[in-house]
């Protein structure tokens, strides 16, 4: 039996008051949860307070400031959802970062685009993270942003080896003070790829249609200087004196050596239609293979081949001929002044769905990243003056374009380089 | 939000709190699901100024949207539940 029961049954009038007492207590403690102030006696009196039933008001409210909670905190709940979905959804990163440069959040493709799989990213440097820098740039947007409480608008910003359109803006507290920043990045270097190669293409049309008309218009002065100087050591066999011949000899050389690059800047402008054809292309290979043979053996150059059967391109196979002399050249020429054992060159020609992927590797020095992207410009070259105009890969470039293929070069120092054709596939390849 | 249809009135001039917040909390719960289905709202008359604090706080918790307005001698409180 409680104290208050025992009081009742010895006294009931004293029960009342304390049940009273209690009441008006247990009012007044949920009234300042309320926040308002106590009942007094003169305001309600105790059967007034017993009539009013206060605490069944107050319960009931209380139900309904929960029910109201339940429902808000639901509200939120999908709120918050919808608002991650569009979060994850945007194409573009968004990552908010608080005055340290740590993240706070980042959605899905900011993580799909700058960061490995299974990192923790919250609380860590997005310098670190997304740079991977142990500082930040000097042309951080973010750090801009969070030093002037501004915005910067549209910087463009390279991260791991990738180009950005990067947006910063702040985040204040209430009193103004910065306390983090928005960043908003678009990926751009597939659309700056796209410009470097419409820049590319334009220049190559320029160069294609000068180094066309030049060579043209040399083609017949050269003519002539070969003729004649061929002409003048079969007519003057007997009288040349020995001086004179070797002089002779070397003007016809010399114009035998400027009639390649005529041809060459020709097949590089491309004045010449391809005649397509239906063809085997391991024959060309083999081909090419068998002319190279002798400067092959000479420099101890050994060639593998693993061609599959049957891969048939529709091409011109004079041009393509010329795509895999000069690719072989260039390997040729690239072990030259190499003393090693095991110089090798390989190439492997296989069908990859509707296309035929030839690739030519050698195990040579290899080329420098910093230039491997240049490769392919019409007059690059990193061989000594006089030893190639830099235009046999161009014209590679330009003839498997021509073909509706592609051509790719990977290379690693020290180890070699890998040229991969790419050609569609002809009606039975 | 649209409009409420009807208007129920509380005149509680002349008392004071907390009497006036526990009748409007009373007038609230007993209203509740005609408040709650937006076909009424609750308007309470109060000549006594801490009721236009007490009053919209705790109604404001429970959900409602509340306005205070002054007139000639009294204050008129507006709750309307808010979805």
């Amino acid at each position: 039996m409680s104290g208050l029961e025992e009081i009742e049954k010895t006294d009931p009038r004293l029960g009342n008051e304390r049940l009273k007492r209690y009441i008006r207590e247990k009012v007044n403690h949920l009234l300042s949860v309320m926040g308002t102030k106590p009942l007094s006696r003169e305001e309600l009196d105790d059967n007034t307070l017993l009539e009013l039933d206060p605490i069944g008001i107050i319960a009931l409210s209380f139900e309904q400031i929960l029910e109201h909670q339940k429902d808000t905190n639901e509200r939120l709940t999908v709120a918050k959802d919808q608002l991650q979905a569009v979060f994850d959804a945007v194409g573009v990163c968004i990552s908010i970062i608080d005055e340290d440069m740590r993240i706070v959040n980042c959605n899905e493709k900011q993580k799909e685009m700058l960061v490995s799989a299974n990192t923790e990213v919250i609380g860590r440097h997005c310098y670190e993270i997304y740079c991977g820098k142990d500082s930040p740039s000097l042309d951080c947007p973010a750090v801009e942003t969070l030093a002037t409480g501004r915005p910067v608008f549209i910087r463009e910003v390279k991260k791991k080896n990738k180009h950005f359109q990067i947006v910063t803006s702040p985040m204040k507290d209430a009193e103004g003070r910065v306390t983090g920043a928005i960043e908003v990045s678009m990926d751009v270097t597939e659309k700056k790829k796209a410009e470097e190669l419409m820049r590319q293409a334009e220049k190559l049309t320029a160069i294609g249609l000068l180094a066309g008309g030049i060579a043209h218009e040399l083609n017949n002065p050269l003519g002539n200087i070969l003729g004649y100087a061929t002409l003048l050591l079969k007519d003057g066999e007997s009288g040349l004196g020995p001086g004179q011949k070797e002089k002779l000899e070397i003007i016809v050389e010399q114009a035998k050596k400027g009639s390649e690059i005529i041809r060459g800047l020709l097949d590089f402008s491309r004045q010449s239609v391809p005649a397509f054809q239906d063809i085997l292309i391991n024959d060309i290979i083999m081909k090419t293979v068998r002319t190279l043979q002798n400067r092959l053996a000479c420099q101890g150059i050994k060639v593998d081949t693993a061609l599959a059967d049957g891969l048939i391109v529709r091409a011109d196979p004079r041009k393509i001929e010329l795509v895999f002399l000069n690719l072989m050249l260039n390997s040729i020429q690239a072990f030259e002044g190499m003393d090693r054992k095991g110089k090798a060159i390989s190439v492997r020609a296989v069908r990859e769905g509707g296309l035929i992927q030839v690739k030519v590797a050698d195990n040579g020095p290899g080329i420098p990243e910093d230039i491997l992207s240049n490769i392919f410009d019409p007059f690059f070259t990193t061989k000594p003056v006089g030893k190639g105009a830099g235009l046999g890969l161009s014209i590679c470039s330009g003839v498997i374009r021509e073909h509706k293929g592609s051509i790719h070069a990977a290379s690693e120092p020290g180890k070699g380089t890998e040229f991969t054709v790419s050609l569609p596939a002809g009606v039975k390849g | 939000m649209r409009q409420a249809a009807e208007d129920i009135v509380l005149d509680i001039r002349g008392q004071i709190c907390p009497a006036c917040l526990m009748i409007t909390l009373r007038e609230l719960n007993s209203n509740k699901e005609k408040l709650k289905n937006e076909k009424a709202r609750l308007v309470v008359k109060t000549d006594h100024r801490d009721a236009t604090r007490t009053i919209p706080s705790a109604a404001f918790a429970m959900g409602y949207r509340v306005s205070v307005l002054q007139r000639d001698k009294y204050y008129e409180i507006a709750m309307e539940y808010e979805k």
